[in-house]
């Protein structure tokens, strides 16, 4: 089994190799400019980030208004853009590979990240909140004794136990498949809260539900790039620089109702 | 392989891992046997009823259980009940839905059951002044036990692996303490394997004596094979009914 598996892998990589061996010398900004078009990965599903909207077709976010800045920058026009939607299973394999030429798709930039790709400077901070139904709790430090739901393998459980301890406050937890799950257990009421990524909450927000002030684990969201990649590296830094001192990243974040 | 590694982390939760078990698991399944046995028993012997609409709710409640997933069953269920303000503990939840559940299999085992004793037994029963009743309990259910205990053990085994349907509702069970431990360490298949060999240590020991009492039943009903004609002759090709 296992020696079948090398032969296969080794078939699959002379392919990749051969596929590859055309015009390795050109940089990256000379093959976009050369296709007239920049490939991004983004997220589908994330509102207000990167959404494709079901009905046109369309992507839209705050992410998306971040890569056709980037876009236009390369290319002139902001329009000149195809967008590659990815998970946080397949951005690193289109990434390496080359189908894609940056990742702007609530990609958290870490230490141990870092050593695989570059990161632009953080254009976005993210955090871990709770959502509750509305006008129960003020923050956390009301949660004493509630229940709140997690979705199975996410560290969010571990950011809410370290601030709730802080407050002195004790929650029990419910661990949940995933996501929808959660919202259903939190909608009926069979718990008092959920926690995970406020992005993530943003997107099953609705009319009888809030989202708590409190707020904890930061995490930094950088638009990534191929480590060998410097000078598209430079170049997307360079516009997430002139975004942010010109005002025009606060602004969109306003736009899109994620200013926090 | 990264899949297979994690052995010796996993170890230290084996304890958490028994706890959740025994007092979760094992608990709801025999609370749950329990109920569903009384529930196969009763409905079993009501679809044999001569009241039409007695029959009737009895087809409706076994065809809606049988005919539907048990993980909707119990979502559904632990969803809808804070609408009505009713707060139950989701074993409370699990055991009324793998009884139910399996309470509609074990009913039908039960009518089946019935359905094959000879109606002359009946009519033997009824001529020596038995009540319906009265003939079910002392004529045609004695009967009927032995065809059916091997289709109602399977139906046992069933009802310990659906207990794991506690996890959806995080109930606590060793399903739900495997999965939330796997997904937290993202050590995958060792945590798995383990709840795995523990369902597998008490369904087993179960199967088998299902298929004991399948062989009995045969060995009643089928002339015996022997090679040694000193026994042949000995039982002389008798029925041993």
């Amino acid at each position: 089994m296992k020696k079948l598996l090398v032969w296969v892998l080794a078939l699959v990589m002379s392919f990749t190799l051969v596929g590859c061996g055309s015009d390795d010398s050109s940089s990256t900004i000379d093959k976009i400019k050369a296709a007239g078009v920049l490939k991004v990965g983004v997220k589908d599903d994330r509102i207000n980030f990167g959404l494709q909207n079901t009905d046109t077709k369309e992507y839209e976010g705050y992410e998306i208004d971040i890569a056709k800045a980037i876009a236009k920058e390369i290319l002139g026009d902001e329009n000149a853009i195809e967008f590659t939607p990815v998970t946080a299973a397949t951005r690193a394999g289109l990434l390496d590979g080359g189908e894609i030429d940056c990742i702007v798709a609530t990609f958290t930039i870490t230490d141990e990240r870092r050593e695989s790709w570059n990161f632009s400077t953080p254009y976005y901070t993210d955090a871990v909140g709770v959502m509750t139904k509305k006008g129960v709790y003020e923050g956390l430090k009301d949660m004493d004794g509630a229940t709140v739901a997690v979705a199975v393998s996410t560290t969010s459980k571990d950011s809410i136990i370290a601030a709730a301890d802080d407050l002195g406050v004790t929650l029990n937890f419910k661990e949940f498949a995933g996501a929808p799950e959660c919202v259903a257990a939190l909608n009926s009421g069979v718990v008092d809260g959920y926690t995970i990524d406020v992005t993530s909450l943003l997107s099953y927000l609705n009319d009888s539900l809030e989202i708590l002030p409190d707020r904890f684990s930061p995490q930094d969201f950088g638009v990534a790039t191929r480590l060998d990649d410097k000078e598209m590296t430079d170049l997307v830094e360079s516009v997430i620089t002139k975004l942010t001192d010109d005002g025009t990243l606060a602004k969109w974040q306003a736009a899109w109702g994620i200013d926090s | 392989m990264n899949f297979f590694k994690g052995w010796d982390k996993v170890v230290s939760e084996i304890p958490e891992f028994l706890t959740a078990f025994l007092c979760v698991t094992v608990w709801v399944a025999i609370v749950g046997t329990l109920l569903a046995l009384t529930i196969g028993i009763v409905v079993g012997l009501m679809s044999s009823s001569k009241n039409k609409f007695i029959r009737f709710i009895v087809r409706v409640y076994v065809e809606f259980f049988q005919n539907t997933p048990i993980l909707i069953q119990i979502f559904f269920i632990y969803l809808a009940l804070p609408a009505f303000g009713v707060r139950l503990h989701e074993m409370t939840i699990a055991i009324m839905i793998v009884s139910l559940y399996h309470g509609a299999y074990i009913s039908e085992i039960v009518r089946s059951g019935v359905e094959s004793v000879p109606k002359g037994q009946y009519e033997a029963a009824e001529s020596q002044g038995f009540s319906h009743i009265q003939s079910m309990v002392y004529i045609v259910l004695p009967q009927t036990i032995r065809l059916i205990l091997p289709p109602l053990t399977s139906q046992i085994v069933a009802l310990f692996k659906n207990t794991s349907v506690l996890q959806v509702i995080a109930g606590g069970d060793l399903m739900y303490v495997a999965a939330s431990w796997a997904g937290y360490t993202g050590i995958t298949a060792p945590p798995y394997l383990i709840a795995a060999v523990l369902y597998f240590s008490i369904c087993y020991p179960l199967t088998c004596l299902s298929r004991y009492f399948e062989k009995k039943n045969e060995a009643g009903y089928v002339q015996k094979k022997s090679k040694d004609p000193a026994i042949l002759q000995l039982e002389g090709g008798a029925l041993d009914v």
